[in-house]
């Protein structure tokens, strides 16, 4: 017997009502049901920005946390145990992926965070040690993560904004002793970050600062600034607190005027498909890389093979940053799972700790060392606008290793 | 300290009037809209981001050289502000201004999303137009996106001002801002001017769009420069087009300024303390009409 829906009223339901009754219900427990990890299962959440101001970056992040999960499912899991990810949108706002956090790791038993940005990972400090169940990296270099004592459960998948800067330094003092520099931050949270370490490693590197610029963050025109910078007449340019604009234009300007400064930045700003699109006038622009590009044929990077593999098209340095985070978390639990240890975030966090000239397959060209919250690593490279690339200028260079 | 340089000054004066017309010129979309329909539409800095894009589309997609490029461009900001005035603002007629406020909030993330979906949310560089070899106003430097950027601000400003003294279609839209009950007796089809103040803030917005993003680049998020246009406008007046072209211009002089001397960190603090001294002392504008409701 078919039974007939009915309606409180017992009118029978037209098929239209039927059908929409359906998908409402449908959609209801879709959304009562979240993904959920199995029991055994290794699980990472992410705060990730799939949309908002950051999305250019989270898209990528996400892509790289997910295939090198894919990896490491497909070559058995870690001790037999599978990872799992789950990514939730964020729009790069904190509330939002304060939210996002409290939901994933509320029905799942996360050991491992991805998360979007400094304020998040600022804010969700405390939480997470009282937690003391996972440990926390992101998309922030924040110089301030780089404090093992007042955040033991995070860190960062690179080197802090200010060893980036000292990469540059490294390699300024060491082409060109003595040059003078120009400081150009954008006034934010991220612009200032490194600006007292920069001028303590420049005094240290006997470079002195000819001028240092401030650029609010919704500036268009950089006129006055490229006319500051003028009169300054640096050797080279340090940018930072930016992703593209408004670098082209004040490098435009300052070849307009003749200036023969260098520009350099740090590691959102190194896209090489950004400055791709921005062609002829990026020809020349350094800045720090902590990884290897999409495109680098390194006969000691097997993982760039395997990526490029998996994905014929370039992939973004984000995506190299999500690549090699999920790394690090894995690696992490491989080996406090081989110590026969429990996934808590001490002993999460001590396993990573014994990172000691680890090979990350080429991803990063130099073999790495964790021993505190950060990997003090980065490779100058230079925009080749004929090859439409970024190339490598130099040496990988380790602070604290190869200073001086 | 270094001494006064004269030069220096005249340089960094130029630029500020030049970066202020880019201000002006999205401030007089706003204006537009105000004037004729009463509406505050935040959605502005969105509207010139897309108007960017259709230029990129139009410029860089399609291949099309820049004098097909524009004009395709700024149509497409007409009819897109045309359609947002038919399709969402006037069947929010007779709400409450605070309702269609929100309204326009909310399209400005529609129009983000967009833009997303149909061109990435990466920051990328318009094809350039304008060229790159400097301009010299005697011996002081110019930029010369800047100079163009200022030289089609101040004419389109113009236009403006001229068409609401001289053209039917700018009288009608002055008389629908004066008393819309008294417009609509007289025979002005008081909807067509909406549509059409909307869709002549959009050809603006493009225009602004082109211009800032020659200059910045474009992004989905350009969109934020709206709000600088909104302190302009508060600044020179909500309803007075001229009001746009003057409080673009001082904004624009006093970032440069406060920006070179004091430090970039002083550009919004001095620009906001501008909008704060407006208020006290005008709170209209310094060339709004005396009765405007504020928000």
């Amino acid at each position: 017997m078919t039974m007939t829906p009915t309606t409180t009223r017992g009118q029978a339901l037209t098929r239209r009502q039927t059908l929409a009754a359906g998908i409402a219900g449908a959609g209801l427990l879709a959304g009562l049901s979240p993904v959920r990890a199995q029991a055994n299962e290794i699980v990472i959440g992410g705060s990730i920005p799939l949309t908002g101001v950051f999305a250019f970056a989270g898209v990528g992040i996400n892509d790289g946390i997910a295939d090198y999960v894919k990896i490491v499912n497909e070559a058995g899991g870690i001790q037999g145990r599978k990872v799992r990810y789950i990514p939730e949108d964020t729009g790069y706002k904190v509330d939002q992926s304060v939210a996002v956090f409290n939901k994933i790791t509320g029905s799942n038993p996360v050991s491992f965070y991805y998360s979007d940005s400094t304020g998040f990972a600022k804010t969700i400090n405390p939480e997470l040690n009282r937690k003391n169940s996972m440990i926390m990296a992101g998309a922030s270099f924040a110089s301030e993560l780089n404090n093992p004592k007042a955040y033991p459960n995070q860190f960062v998948a690179g080197p802090d904004y200010s060893e980036m800067i000292g990469v540059l330094l490294e390699y300024i003092a060491k082409t060109q002793p003595g040059a003078r520099l120009a400081l150009v931050n954008s006034d934010t949270e991220f612009g200032r970050d490194p600006v007292a370490a920069t001028e303590a490693m420049a005094a240290k590197l006997k470079l002195p600062i000819a001028v240092k610029i401030v650029t609010p963050p919704t500036s268009v025109d950089v006129s006055t600034e490229v006319l500051k910078l003028r009169r300054a007449n640096p050797d080279f340019t340090l940018f930072h607190g930016y992703i593209l604009a408004p670098l082209p234009e004040f490098m435009s300007q300052a070849k307009q005027l003749g200036l023969k400064t260098k520009f350099m930045g740090t590691f959102w700003s190194m896209d090489n498909s950004i400055w791709a699109r921005v062609g002829e006038p990026a020809d020349g622009f350094m800045g720090v890389m902590p990884y290897r590009y999409y495109y680098d044929e390194a006969p000691d990077a097997p993982m760039l093979q395997k990526i490029r593999a998996m994905r014929p098209e370039y992939q973004s340095t984000a995506y190299m940053q999500g690549f090699l985070t999920a790394m690090l978390f894995c690696e992490s639990a491989k080996r406090a799972l081989a110590a026969g240890q429990e996934l808590t975030a001490p002993n999460l966090k001590a396993a990573l700790n014994t990172l000691k000239d680890f090979d990350t397959g080429g991803i990063i060209g130099v073999p790495i060392t964790l021993s505190g919250n950060t990997i003090p690593v980065g490779r100058v490279y230079r925009y080749d606008a004929a090859a439409k690339r970024m190339i490598g200028e130099g040496d990988w260079i380790r602070l604290g290793k190869d200073a001086g | 300290m270094e001494g006064f340089d004269p030069l220096f000054f005249a340089e960094v004066t130029l630029a500020g009037l030049g970066s202020g017309a880019l201000l002006a010129l999205t401030g007089l979309a706003f204006v537009l809209i105000y004037k004729a329909t009463r509406v505050v539409n935040l959605a502005i800095g969105e509207m010139l981001m897309v108007g960017a894009y259709l230029f990129f589309a139009f410029a860089a997609g399609l291949g099309l050289p820049a004098w097909g490029a524009i004009p395709l461009a700024l149509a497409g900001g007409g009819l897109l502000g045309a359609a947002i005035e038919r399709a969402i603002i006037r069947p929010m007629l007779g709400e409450s201004p605070i309702a269609i406020f929100m309204v326009t909030i909310g399209l400005g993330s529609v129009l983000v999303g967009l833009v997303e979906i149909v061109w990435s949310p990466n920051p990328t560089q318009l094809p350039d137009f304008i060229g790159a070899a400097p301009v010299f106003l005697g011996e002081a430097y110019v930029s010369r996106k800047i100079a163009v950027g200022f030289a089609v601000a101040c004419l389109v400003i113009a236009g403006f001002l001229l068409a609401f003294r001289t053209w039917r279609g700018g009288v009608a839209l002055r008389a629908t801002a004066a008393d819309q009950a008294a417009a609509y007796s007289c025979g002005i089809d008081v909807p067509a001017v909406f549509c059409a103040a909307w869709a002549l803030a959009g050809v603006a917005a493009a225009a602004a769009g082109i211009l800032v993003g020659a200059v910045g680049g474009i992004s989905p998020t350009m969109g934020v420069f709206g709000l600088s246009a909104l302190v302009v406008v508060i600044v020179g007046g909500l309803d007075s087009v001229a009001g746009a072209l003057v409080g673009g211009l001082v904004v624009g002089l006093l970032e440069a300024w406060s920006g070179t001397f004091l430090g970039g960190e002083y550009k919004i603090v001095a620009t906001f303390s501008l909008l704060l001294a407006v208020l006290v002392v005008r709170p209209y504008g310094l060339f709004g009409t005396a009765e405007i409701e504020r928000l």
